[in-house]
């Protein structure tokens, strides 16, 4: 039984998603604030962390950031804004996806399965792939740049993996919300620009102008052949 | 959709309150027809810059005229007195001595240019020139001189102006008048009023070409205001105008900003309220979701009666959120916030995509197939479409949700292209989504106000299902306006409404991209 861990203040809103990850046959652990919730996660790491944007104290980017330091754990951001500053911050804080509330349990219970799914290796692709200076093991789960580790979420290395095995060809944003996040056509194509953009500080030696995950205006992108 | 209804039905002033009866309108105040009124600001301060610089040129040119005039006229008259009082000595003094012959005596003290002489002496009159004589002088002038009283006049002669002193002569008996021309005077006085004239002339196109400079650059800012002004009205809530550095200018500007600044924040606080209220709204309404789901799971153990609450409550629950997310779309829209976030993808897979996520999820967990068709003309395939997939998912289900609501269900969907495929090559510009329902059809009066929001005109008290917020369809026209679209009603020939949705294509995609 895989076990979650919920970010909510709100005390009803934390006993709801209690009941309903419940029922869809989740562990549930709630803490009511982000210091708690990096305070237990380091007691007793979760398989998935949701995380309400608002808190208080440490808000929720903060408290997805200090997670992130030591922890490639999948984190899905609850929002009550779908506006693009919040959703990129979220993003940008290591959140691997987000949801809006108010969420439909299902939607929610799908996201999470679709993150727990891919945090499983079942990759039985190469044994290695590589490009520039950089060294993927999709089936280890390990990505080197000249020969240091780097160190990526579990959405991150998806997505690296995904561009790599497919040098030269370019993988449009719905492809990749497809075989990375398990969506399906109405995904949100930011979860996929921000994720490049966080790949890239990882891999590229000048994020700015990247040499190697190219993007090819209107369609997607490609790993540089 | 079909709007609801016929005239009959509509409640009275809410079918036709856009268009009150002209009989009860004020009558119209008659136009003014004030030249100033007509003319524009910058015409205006031309034609008094040159009206202006006309009287006050004028004026100038008058005083001097007649100033110099003057000035002429004195000088020659004392110039010429002179001379009169100098010969008339002359003329006496020869007289006193005997044997003098007159008419050489005339001859012999007449030599200035322009001056004639005329005596009255015994009786007689003489003159050294044939166009003077007795006749010329006038005659108070000869009255005045021959009862001994010096005197000088101006007159007229044969067109030209002429001066004439007289100088009594008592000790001889005689009268002396001198006539002299003004003719030289006069030709420099019409050479200056000459001179004058076209100076004022010049001065009056000056202050023309002046007026209409100085009016054109007081006016620039104006521009810009109005540049501004226009800019603000179509939603660029944060345009400002440049102060510059006129100090005159800065004050206007400034206010002009002022002005926008407050009616940013105002429109601003509003989104927000609207934005703040539908976030609160989220944080009980995700309770509700997330605790309805639960009962939903656990249905089978409820009692028929329980179960039949349920589906109400989930129905309204799901209508709630629906009106939260308006609202929150609405006020995005008008705090100016909502971002396009466009994909190109294929138009005819975003229709059935967009249409398929309108059907109601099945006891299975499957999306009930909708039962309507979607037809592609030709032409369509392979083009691209530029479009926020989300939001087109939003115009879709809110067409499909008020042909349910209002037009008995959607019946049929068509994907054509704009201009439509002719066989002669033309390009494509745009993709039209149309949705058909076999309702009533919209009367063309509200064709266009079923896009604003909360209007329901004939529709009130129609209501078949509970899913409309009143925002639906406004929502549609801001996401296609959004994409730079656009959105219309026509009817259907075999009956019903027909929304059509014209959204823009992509540019062409660069050639030789690899795909």
């Amino acid at each position: 039984m895989s076990r979650i861990l919920v970010v909510e203040d709100d005390e009803r809103i934390r006993q709801s998603m209690r009941l309903a990850l419940e029922d869809e046959g989740y562990a549930v652990d709630d803490v009511a604030s982000g210091e708690e919730a990096v305070a237990r996660f380091a007691a007793e790491p979760a398989e998935l962390v949701l995380i309400d944007l608002m808190l208080p104290g440490i808000d929720g980017f903060e408290t997805c950031r200090s997670l992130r330091r030591h922890s490639t754990v999948p984190v899905i951001m609850v929002t009550a804004r779908s506006d693009t500053h919040d959703v990129v911050a979220g993003l940008e804080a290591g959140a691997d996806d987000y949801v809006t509330k108010p969420f439909v349990a299902k939607e929610l219970a799908a996201r999470i399965r679709a993150l727990l799914r891919r945090s499983r290796p079942t990759d039985d692709g190469p044994s290695v792939l590589t490009f520039g200076d950089v060294e993927i093991e999709p089936e280890a789960g390990v990505v080197r740049r000249a020969g240091q580790e780097v160190h990526c979420t579990r959405t991150e290395f998806r997505l690296l993996c995904e561009l790599a095995s497919n040098p030269g060809k370019v993988l449009s944003r719905e492809q990749l919300l497809e075989r990375v996040w398990g969506y399906d056509y109405f995904g949100d194509g930011r979860l996929v620009d921000v994720h490049v953009r966080r790949l890239r500080t990882k891999v590229e030696p000048d994020p700015a102008n990247p040499r190697f995950i190219l993007t090819v205006r209107g369609m997607g992108y490609k790993l540089a052949a | 959709m079909g709007p609801k209804g016929t005239t009959a039905e509509t409640p009275p002033g809410t079918g036709d309150d856009g268009a009150p009866p002209t009989g009860i309108q004020p009558p119209r105040a008659a136009r003014p027809t004030r030249l100033s009124s007509r003319l524009g600001l910058r015409a205006r301060v031309t034609a008094a810059f040159g009206v202006g610089a006309f009287a006050l040129s004028a004026m100038m040119s008058g005083i001097t005229y007649f100033a110099a005039r003057q000035s002429f006229l004195n000088e020659r008259q004392t110039a010429v007195q002179r001379q009169a009082f100098v010969n008339a000595s002359l003329v006496q003094n020869s007289l006193r001595s005997p044997g003098t012959e007159v008419n050489q005596l005339l001859e012999s003290v007449d030599t200035l240019p322009g001056s004639r002489s005329v005596l009255h002496y015994q009786g007689q009159w003489y003159a050294t020139s044939i166009s003077v004589g007795q006749s010329t002088i006038p005659a108070t002038e000869r009255a005045d001189v021959l009862a001994g009283t010096p005197a000088s006049q101006t007159f007229a002669a044969g067109g030209s102006p002429q001066i004439v002193v007289g100088v009594p002569l008592p000790a001889v008996h005689a009268a002396y008048f001198e006539v002299f021309s003004l003719d030289e005077l006069a030709g420099t006085l019409r050479t200056l009023a000459y001179a004058l004239a076209a100076a004022a002339a010049v001065t009056t196109l000056a202050g023309i070409a002046v007026g209409r400079w100085a009016s054109g650059r007081a006016l620039r800012p104006l521009t810009g205001i109005t540049e501004a002004a226009v800019s603000i009205a179509g939603g660029q809530l944060g345009t400002r105008v440049e102060a510059g550095d006129d100090a005159d200018l800065q004050e206007l500007a400034e206010a002009f900003n002022r002005m926008a600044g407050n009616l940013q924040a105002r429109i601003e606080r509003e989104a927000r309220f609207t934005s703040d209220v539908s976030h609160e709204l989220r944080s009980p309404l995700t309770t509700l979701s997330a605790s309805v789901g639960v009962l939903e799971a656990h249905r089978e153990e409820l009692d028929p009666r329980a179960r039949r609450a349920l589906t109400l409550l989930d129905a309204d629950l799901q209508r709630f959120k629906r009106m939260v997310d308006d609202l929150l779309e609405i006020s995005r829209f008008d705090a100016g916030s909502a971002e396009l976030s466009p994909d190109a993808v294929d138009p005819v897979e975003l229709v059935r995509r967009a249409v398929q996520a309108t059907s109601p999820v099945g006891a299975d967990g499957l999306r009930v197939p909708p039962a309507f068709p979607v037809e592609v003309a030709p032409g369509v395939q392979g083009l691209r479409l530029e479009v926020d997939k989300r939001r087109f998912e939003r115009v879709m289900a809110n067409l499909v949700d008020n042909a349910s609501a209002y037009a008995g269900g959607v019946t049929r969907v068509l994907i054509d292209r704009s201009p439509p495929a002719d066989g002669a090559g033309t390009v494509p510009t745009a993709i039209r989504v149309m949705v058909e329902d076999a309702g009533p059809g919209v009367p063309s009066v509200d064709r266009a106000r079923v896009f604003e929001r909360f209007y329901r005109g004939g529709r009130s008290g129609r209501r078949e299902s509970g899913d409309g917020t009143g925002l639906g369809l406004s929502l549609v026209a801001e996401h296609v306006r959004l994409h730079g679209g656009s959105v219309w009603i026509e009817d259907v020939p075999t009956g019903g409404a027909r929304f059509v949705i014209e959204l823009p294509l992509s540019p062409p995609e660069p050639a030789g991209e690899a795909r």
